[in-house]
């Protein structure tokens, strides 16, 4: 198992350093951040002196030898618009956006898995179908508009919440839910398949058959067991959410890392643009390994190495 | 159970109760679209950087609504020759730490915004400035390399004045994480993406603020934006679109401003491109085909005014008497037809989306006008990065949508950039006598002479019609009901040491 481990981690240096290269090529295709930094009434000599300061005049190959001997030494460089070491900036921004993903995934589960279970167990009745269906609206609503129509109506209509920032304790429910929208109702399918697959198991038949009844069948076999695949989705969305929540960040104003992203990526900042993807990456790798390790130390089935 | 259902109840009690966050009478909160850069102003390329740098620095000079450069720090000014200037600064002024601001902490920070070191991104400005000299401790002097009719004007600009000593004692990095300065508020905090903390001078020179702290976010999003008016969290927001606009004067807490604004809006010829544009009469045409005032009502609520020449009032050399280009579609043809174009040509459309209010849904009406006259546009939207690169890289095929903001109050702001010079990065059009015109009215110091200049000058940039003229904007504010003494700018300065609830 240990060697498992040192493996993975030995795979995933490769898959990050694959990630810095792979970033730093794309932000330079994105354009010169220099016309955007400048104002417009900037000089010609004020434009060649400031791609100069960035660095960028040099060849590409010698920017991204440079920019992999710093990072490696875990310095990522200085934002072009804001002047500031990037890896402060994003480690200073990067707990909202962790608070915001981890409520926004007690949330997701909260509603997902009673759900996912109670549509499983009254298959094909209409608890089931309300249930479904409204699964596929959380999946098909499109979470800017589901967002905004939070804002309106429990801030606004209702005054129950802020309608955006970051002050106060119940300032984090709204873009939680915006957020936990989509995987709320995908993880609630996929609760539901999965606890129909466990149902149909013999052991599901023999504990019925034992006469155990049908409450403890659920909570002490099914679930437990259908529960694997399920911590793997949470995993990969938690992964996903924590680089992704750009759209929420913005709507509510949350000051998290995406928000710093999106800024960086309109204002072509190379550095912070860079940083945000590889850190991320990273984080998404790492959540990986993690749940990897957990199915093999939970999962008798599963192989080990 | 009975517990459980008491538990929910005190708990969504608590979760109104912290929602309540409205806004008291001793606190103003500002909601602007977007984030400050930097509390450096030597990092600053917008009025949303400068929004923050207003409230906590002074200038000598600084604009006033109508766009004239007025005296703040300092007192007076003297032309001495047509390149020597001398200023008499206003004595007693305090920096928030208590030390009094004198002549050498005005030369400290001029020096800084031309300092090739420091690299101020609105040093162009200061490009102009050969050097400054401290007389005495009230009085400095300002050499220009050529005769500079508009230095006030680029001292109102960014020319924000800092504690010589203590800049130099901690380095900028370190000064600028609680910046001191001599404006009526003083720095408190910043969370960046999340809010600025200000408190009021109670010293300031000017007379002290009537409210005790002033909060500035950045919140992006329109919609979360009006909502934050709405709840009573915010007295004032900027950048409101104007189909909102109905909508905002509806509701019974609320006050919506309507300030004409610097900024034009127009398109961009390449006139070095295709034959076709390089012939007056066939730009003139393009000029006749747009319905400016359809535009104006019908996809801006009526939030603009039709534009003759890419300048507006605000900016000096200003000639109102000049009327915009009618819509005449009629003599567009014809004037086609006489250029050598009678079955029209095929143009390359650029737009923005987003940039700035319902640019993309104007350019597209405005293709569709010049379609109509037989120019077949082949319309691009993209986005504002690649754009800006496209614009001031040379690459423009045939026509741009773009607007252009007044940062100096004066025509050779937009002339200057735009006709001046065949380098400069965002011309498209110039002839060497329309350049040595510009040239001479940027370095003439008479004021009725420069007048003068510029009114022929607008007469000849209308006629040759390089750019399609279409409006100047209207800015939108709206404001809570309580909030009293605030004055809508022209300029998207928001200033509050004379604002009360």
């Amino acid at each position: 198992m240990g060697l498992y481990i040192v493996r993975r981690l030995w795979h995933s240096v490769i898959v990050v350093f694959g990630v810095i290269v792979i970033t730093f090529l794309i932000a330079r295709v994105m354009g010169d951040p220099v016309a955007l930094l400048l104002p417009p009434d900037a000089s010609k000599e004020q434009r060649i002196a400031m791609t100069h300061e960035l660095g960028l005049d040099k060849p590409l190959y010698v920017q991204l030898a440079v920019y992999v001997g710093q990072v490696v030494r875990g310095d990522f460089g200085k934002s072009f618009r804001y002047n500031q070491p990037v890896l402060r900036l994003v480690l200073e921004k990067f707990p909202a956006t962790l608070y915001l993903t981890i409520v926004a995934t007690i949330i997701s589960i909260m509603i997902s898995l009673p759900l996912g279970v109670i549509s499983a167990v009254r298959r094909g009745t209409i608890t089931d179908r309300i249930g479904m269906g409204l699964a596929v609206l959380g999946q098909s609503i499109p979470n800017f508009w589901a967002g905004i129509m939070l804002i309106l109506l429990f801030a606004v209509k209702f005054r129950l919440f802020p309608p955006s920032g970051y002050a106060g304790w119940n300032a984090v429910i709204l873009p939680a839910f915006t957020l936990a929208l989509f995987f709320a109702a995908a993880t609630a399918r996929l609760t539901r398949s999965n606890v129909l697959d466990e149902l149909d198991a013999d052991y599901v038949r023999y504990a019925r058959l034992k006469g155990v009844p049908e409450r403890t069948v659920l909570l002490r076999h099914v679930i437990r067991n259908a529960f694997i695949s399920i911590l793997n989705m949470v995993a990969l969305q938690f992964g996903l959410l924590l680089g992704g929540a750009v759209i929420t960040e913005f709507i509510f104003s949350w000051p998290g890392i995406g928000r710093l992203s999106i800024d960086a990526i309109y204002g072509r900042d190379f550095p912070v643009v860079q940083a945000t993807v590889i850190i991320t990456a990273s984080c998404f790798i790492l959540i990986n390994l993690f749940v990897d390790v957990v199915y093999m130390a939970t999962d008798p089935r599963v192989k080990r190495g | 159970m009975k517990k459980g259902f008491l538990v929910v109840l005190v708990g969504m009690a608590l979760l109104f109760a912290c929602s309540l966050g409205y806004a008291s009478k001793d606190e103003v909160v500002v909601c602007q679209g977007a984030e400050v850069n930097s509390l450096d102003p030597a990092r600053h390329n917008s009025v949303t950087d400068e929004n923050y740098a207003v409230q906590v620095f002074d200038s000598l000079y600084f604009f006033d609504a109508n766009g004239i450069p007025q005296p703040r720090l300092a007192l007076s000014h003297k032309v001495i020759n047509d390149t020597t200037w001398e200023f008499k600064l206003r004595k007693g002024v305090k920096f928030h730490d208590g030390t009094v601001l004198t002549a050498k902490d005005v030369k400290f920070s001029i020096d800084r915004m031309i300092d090739p070191q420091v690299k101020a991104l609105f040093g162009t400005f200061y490009s102009t400035i050969k050097e400054v000299t401290v007389v005495d401790d009230y009085t400095v002097r300002i050499i220009t390399k050529s005769p500079d009719p508009i230095l006030l004007n680029r001292l109102s600009l960014s020319g924000w004045i800092l504690p010589a000593d203590l800049v130099q004692k901690q380095g900028a990095e370190t000064f600028f994480q609680k910046p001191i300065g001599t404006g009526p508020f003083k720095f408190v905090s910043w969370s960046r993406n999340d809010r600025m903390i200000l408190e009021a001078n109670q010293n300031y020179w000017g007379g002290a603020p009537k409210f005790k702290r002033l909060v500035i976010r950045p919140v992006p999003e329109i919609a979360a934006r009006v909502a934050e008016l709405q709840t009573g969290n915010a007295d004032v927001i900027s950048s409101v679109p104007p189909f909102l606009l109905g909508k905002l004067k509806e509701m019974p807490n609320v006050t919506v401003q309507p300030v004409l604004s610097g900024r034009t809006i127009f398109v961009y010829i390449n006139t070095y491109g295709q034959d076709a544009l390089k012939n007056k009469k066939v730009r003139q045409a393009l000029n006749y085909a747009i319905d400016r005032k359809s535009i104006i009502d019908s996809i801006l609520s009526g939030a603009g005014v039709p534009n003759a020449v890419a300048i507006t009032k605000y900016h000096f050399g200003f000639d109102p008497t000049l009327k915009p280009y009618t819509y005449d579609p009629a003599k567009a043809k014809k004037l086609l037809a006489e250029a050598g174009y009678p079955n029209g040509f095929k143009v390359e459309f650029l737009s923005p989306s987003g940039r700035y209010v319902m640019d993309k849904e104007i350019a597209e009406a405005v293709a569709k006008m010049l379609n109509a006259i037989g120019v077949q546009t082949e319309f691009k939207v993209m986005e504002w990065g690649t754009l800006v690169q496209i614009y001031s890289g040379k690459k423009l095929k045939d026509l741009g949508f773009i607007g252009w903001g007044n940062t100096l109050s004066d025509a050779d702001g937009t002339y200057g950039p735009y006709f001046g010079s065949a380098e400069s990065p965002f011309s498209y059009y110039t002839t060497p006598a329309l350049a040595d015109k510009l040239n001479k009215a940027r370095t003439t110091m008479d004021k009725k002479k420069r007048l003068a200049m510029y009114k022929q000058i607008q007469a000849e940039i209308f006629d040759e019609a390089p750019l399609i003229f279409l409006y100047q904007q209207v800015d939108n504010y709206v404001t809570s009901k309580e909030l009293k003494g605030f004055q809508a700018r022209g300029d998207e300065f928001l200033l509050f040491y004379k604002v009360s609830k």
